[in-house]
């Protein structure tokens, strides 16, 4: 498989949120704002990305001193948890010294990327890799794949829950687009726990159609 | 708070599952089994409540004193996976026949975000360790709730005719999504009314 099918897959026939239906808890809770579903994909990415290339690096030096055999796993998931809560632990670290309202915006969700299952899932798949660079790939692929739902999720629950798109502030834009009528009138619904849920389910449901249809 | 209040934020107006958002996975209605959802509603409130009040002593007892609050996710991750660990080994000495026959494993709901978001919820509550032991039963008694509502709405839906791609749990997000709308009926209004304060 080519580097290009392997990232494609992550965000495609494989995605993570809508096909494989991992990591929906921060995919339901963040997404209320477009800002705040950037920040957590940013945080899932660079976890998983950093988490998959220590977890193959680690296979790669068992496998050379011949402890464990090609495709077998390099530790138990007590070792990928550690990993990716000592990365996450990092992650809010430097989340609240570089953006601190992003932080409180994010709440308990910023720690729990530790137990994401779509981090864990990809750690436990990066130690079966081949080399460190194709988990790495695998990695990025999925990330972008979630990153690309928590967005599509975040900008339609915030446009039609509050007839805004809420962005990064800019010197002379409050990072803030309003749509005219949808912020006099919005569907207040979206922005509840329950349009989450309701969003996740129809997305899933819109992929598994699509992938039927292909198939 | 009074306890009461405890448990009835915990189990009903911030729900784990409905509320919080947390604890969502494919059969979330507990593939449809009430029993099933039962039981794993069961040891999840007793895994719950018990890593609250780890994660209070954890807090109270080692990181706060020490300044160590950087290291609280990990610290917390740990525990509850341990705890888990340990609960399972002790279920599984006192009755092996009811773990086997439960076909789940506690550690798997150790690493689901719903027993470490009860415990980081706590904590940064400013809960007491009794408080806190309550808050986790509670949060695990919503849970349970929730879970065995799934359950009876999945059996009721295996019967009717229902759009492929909607069957299973696209279908089961989407209930509980509209649960969720009903559930929020239960806000702080009305626990202040029926506490009558």
């Amino acid at each position: 498989m080519t580097p290009s099918e392997v990232l494609s897959r992550g965000i495609a026939r494989e995605n993570p949120t809508a096909v494989l239906l991992l990591g929906l808890c921060p995919a339901a809770a963040v997404s209320v704002r477009v800002i705040d579903s950037l920040w957590m994909s940013a945080g899932v990415f660079s976890v998983m990305l950093l988490s998959s290339f220590c977890m193959a690096l680690v296979a790669r030096g068992r496998m050379d001193k011949g402890e464990i055999g090609p495709g077998a796993a390099a530790g138990g998931w007590l070792g990928a948890l550690v990993l990716s809560s000592f990365l996450t632990a990092s992650f809010e670290l430097v989340l609240l010294s570089v953006a601190p309202e992003a932080s409180a915006a994010l709440g308990i969700y910023a720690p729990l990327i530790a137990v994401n299952c779509l981090v864990l899932t990809v750690i436990g798949e990066s130690s079966r890799a081949s080399s460190p660079g194709r988990a790495l790939l695998d990695a990025a692929g999925k990330g972008a794949g979630f990153a690309a739902c928590l967005l599509l999720i975040g900008v339609l629950r915030e446009v039609l829950g509050a007839g805004t798109i809420t962005l990064f502030p800019l010197p002379g834009f409050s990072g803030t687009f309003v749509i005219g009528s949808l912020a006099h009138d919005p569907a207040r619904a979206f922005g509840f726990a329950g349009g989450g849920l309701l969003c996740l389910g129809y997305l899933a449901a819109l992929a598994r159609a699509v992938k039927e249809r292909r198939l | 708070m009074s306890w009461v209040g405890i448990i009835l934020i915990f189990a009903l107006v911030d729900n784990v599952i409905l509320s919080r958002l947390l604890g969502i996975y494919p059969r979330v209605g507990g593939a449809g089994k009430m029993r099933a959802a039962l039981s794993i509603g069961v040891s999840t409130a007793v895994l719950m409540g018990i890593s609250a009040l780890a994660g209070w002593a954890i807090d109270a007892l080692v990181l706060d004193p020490l300044q160590l609050g950087f290291l609280r996710t990990p610290a917390f991750v740990l525990s509850v996976a341990g705890l888990a660990f340990f609960l399972e080994a002790m279920a599984a000495r006192l009755s092996p026949v009811l773990v086997r026959g439960s076909g789940f494993s506690l550690p798997g709901v150790a690493i689901n975000c719903a027993t470490l978001g009860i415990v980081l919820i706590t904590t940064r509550g400013g809960y007491t360790a009794a408080e806190s032991l309550i808050a986790g039963l509670a949060a695990g008694l919503g849970f349970m709730l929730v879970r065995v509502l799934m359950g009876a709405i999945s059996e009721r839906l295996e019967i009717e005719r229902i759009p492929r791609a909607l069957r299973g749990f696209p279908l089961e997000l989407i209930s509980a999504g509209l649960m969720a709308y009903a559930f929020m009926a239960f806000d702080r209004a009305f626990l202040a009314r029926i506490l009558g304060g």
